[in-house]
């Protein structure tokens, strides 16, 4: 009797788990069903989706923070977060020419395709720099849509704030006042960050630097750097000898400290320039997530803040 | 000859110093409330409602066009022409989206008649795809590569190496690229990618295992695509495909191909370094008279190594029979090295060799340039 009852349990708890298997094979959400799916496509529109949203949302971005944006690899498992999402933001421009739109086509998910109310541009109303007149691929890897790097600027996180916001109050109206809130925080948030982020780089103004690739210009404008020049010679192209010769010069005769690349760089070409010079070289974060140290969009300005004061001091 | 002189250097680095020590020891202070005023006006200036509308490039309802030349040059022994050179296609793509239903591709070819020498225009693939299909189901109808494997789907530019593997040329020849239509089902697995595809198109007109039959014979093809995250870094794909189809004998052939890829790629350095292993095999089946079943193998197995941003290394073994002669055996060989110069032009060059037990054994060089003019067209995985 005892051994029958034993097998009985057994057998009971074998079917519980053959039941958790199956639920967790086709994939029924248990925890999240009331949440809002989002995928984005970077970690900066991450954080400020989830900023946001907050508990409403449940977001997952397909790049890293510390990966080249332009140079996202379409993995198939990207295609089953998008196939599940309600909710997909873009930073726009063509950034993620080579990627996203293989991976919406594939999603056969109608809610975010572009068009559809669960498609977000966040580059939406943002004033672009480097807008070409004429294109021409003979100058590089440039973008018809101008520069699409604009996240670099804390004022266009605003923007982008307000893009999402009424991208989230599409599909959900009835958390509008909610979702109002958050954003009212972030952009009480954000107002006194940028005047203590501009505040810091004040002393710095003008400053004179050297840039891997042209990904920093609306950084550049709005704590007033500028950039000389570029380790590329042009976008997309790797540093040439010549190119490098040249950017030695620039430091020479400009006095310039500083030379800013990003974590997906090698550093061999900047090692050149700092080897002939004594121009220190930093890495600075694009994204959020590119050091441990970059948790949310606010950490992203704070640290590269910080690490350009210490190296320009 | 120097560019500066030194005390021209210690009179800028002396100004430098000086600049910088002033602007750091009085800076915040004196300009606190000036600068805290310009930042606020600044920042009325950029709020998101008073944000100027910015004129972007116009809209356009006309497709993404682009154009991609494929230039070759070609050294064979055992041939009447050993060398060769000219532009082996040039590939015109317009692809779109529909509507909010459905998008369109088509890729249209100029390629050149190896007898006349004459260029002419076929149309390599041509297909509407849709996009809102409920229970993550995708149809295709029209002329397209079959989802056979992992050479077939891709156009052949896109490929690290020139000569395609002998296994593969054997029993499917430039490759199946038919019409019909096909179903794709996004399998609701949450522990992995899988996909199973269903095909049916016509038959391909010219084919070392299949032909266009005169009566109700088609070819179906299914394919099951299951796809693994190992780490951020490495992939790992396992397919399984079964094609069936009329032959040039009238009869059936059936064929059953399994392939399997391993890919690391660092996803912070993905532009720079990257290793792949991918292999497929084939078990063909083929009734070429009412009493003869002809059944033959063939694979082949290739490394691809990025070793810097712009250089890559591939090197294929293959091993094949032939779809109706399961005596012939043929191994081949090849190395590539390929030089990229940008995402929209490459370079590459090929030696291989093929020693087979019907033939005389064959050498090849090839050299290939392949550039591509227009839309910037999205990176396979």
């Amino acid at each position: 009797m005892a051994l029958m009852v034993r097998i009985n349990i057994k057998y009971k708890k074998m079917k519980l788990k053959i039941v958790f298997f199956i639920l967790s094979w086709i994939g029924i959400p248990a925890v999240n069903a009331a949440k809002i799916t989002v995928v984005t496509t970077t970690a900066d529109l991450k954080s400020i989706t989830e900023l946001i949203g907050n508990d409403k949302v449940d977001v997952s971005s397909i790049a890293t923070g510390f990966q080249n944006p332009h140079f996202v690899d379409p993995k198939p498992s990207f295609i089953i977060k998008l196939s599940k999402a309600d909710v997909f933001v873009t930073v726009g421009l063509d950034l993620e020419i080579g990627w996203s739109p293989q991976l919406l086509t594939s999603s056969r998910n109608p809610k975010i395709q572009k068009g559809s109310n669960g498609y977000v541009d966040a580059s939406a109303g943002v004033t672009l720099m480097q807008v070409p007149s004429s294109i021409n691929r003979g100058e590089g890897d440039i973008h018809i849509y101008g520069n699409p790097h604009y996240w670099l600027d804390p004022v266009n996180g605003k923007q982008i704030a307000k893009n999402i916001y009424e991208g989230l109050v599409k599909i959900s109206p009835e958390n509008k006042a909610y979702f109002e809130k958050n954003l009212t925080a972030f952009n009480t948030k954000i107002d006194p960050k940028l005047k203590e982020w501009t505040m810091k780089m004040s002393p710095y103004k003008g400053a004179k630097i050297i840039a891997y690739h042209n990904e920093w210009c609306y950084f550049e404008q709005r704590f007033g750097l500028q950039i000389v020049d570029f380790l590329e010679p042009k976008p997309g192209i790797p540093p040439t000898p010549t190119q490098l010769v040249k950017i030695i010069s620039e430091v020479k005769s400009n006095s310039i400290k500083v030379i800013i690349s990003s974590p997906y760089f090698t550093s061999s070409s900047s090692d050149v320039v700092s080897n002939q010079t004594s121009v220190k070289t930093i890495i600075l974060g694009t994204s959020v997530g590119a050091f441990d140290s970059i948790k949310d969009y606010f950490d992203l300005f704070d640290y590269d803040i910080d690490k350009l004061i210490e190296a320009l001091k | 000859m120097h560019l500066f002189k030194p005390t021209g250097l210690i009179t800028v680095f002396i100004l430098s110093i000086s600049t910088d020590l002033f602007s750091q020891n009085d800076s915040i202070a004196k300009t606190d409330t000036v600068l805290l005023k310009k930042i606020e006006q600044q920042m009325k200036g950029t709020e998101p409602a008073s944000q100027p509308a910015q004129v972007r490039t116009a809209p356009s309802t006309l497709p993404e066009i682009s154009v991609i030349g494929d230039f070759r040059a070609s050294y064979i022994n055992h041939v009447k022409r050993n060398f060769d050179m000219g532009i082996n296609e040039a590939e015109i793509s317009l692809q779109s989206v529909v509507d909010p239903y459905a998008r369109a591709d088509f890729f249209l070819t100029v390629g050149k008649d190896p007898q006349t020498g004459k260029f002419g225009l076929d149309l390599e693939e041509g297909y509407l795809t849709t996009l809102s299909l409920p229970a993550h189901l995708q149809l295709k109808a029209g002329k397209f590569k079959s989802a056979m494997g992992r050479i077939n789907p891709v156009h052949p530019h896109t490929l690290p190496f020139i000569s395609l593997p002998n296994a593969y040329e054997n029993y499917f020849g430039e490759g199946i690229n038919d019409e019909g239509a096909s179903l794709s089902w996004l399998v609701p697995n949450s522990l992995f990618y899988q996909e199973l595809v269903i095909q049916v198109t016509d038959g391909p007109i010219d084919n070392p295992s299949f032909s266009r039959s005169v009566g109700n014979t088609y070819l179906e093809l299914a394919h099951l695509k299951n796809f693994f995250d190992l780490s951020a870094n490495a992939t790992l794909e396992l397919g399984f495909s079964g094609i069936t189809g009329a032959n040039k004998f009238d009869l059936r052939t059936n064929i059953a191909a399994v392939d399997l890829t391993y890919r690391w790629k660092p996803v912070q350095f993905n532009t720079y370094k990257s290793f792949t292993w991918q292999s497929e095999a084939y078990f063909s089946n083929a009734n070429i008279s009412k009493d003869t079943v002809v059944n033959s193998f063939g694979m082949y197995s290739l490394i691809n190594f990025q070793f810097s941003k712009r250089m890559f290394f591939t090197g294929i073994y293959s091993y094949s029979n032939k779809p109706y002669s399961a005596g012939t055996v043929e191994n081949s060989y090849s190395t590539t090295i390929g030089w990229y110069a940008t995402e929209f032009q490459k370079i590459e060059i090929e030696g291989k060799t093929t020693t087979s037990n019907m033939e005389r054994d064959q050498f090849q060089i090839l050299f290939r340039w392949i550039f591509v003019i227009g839309a910037h067209g999205a990176h396979q995985y």
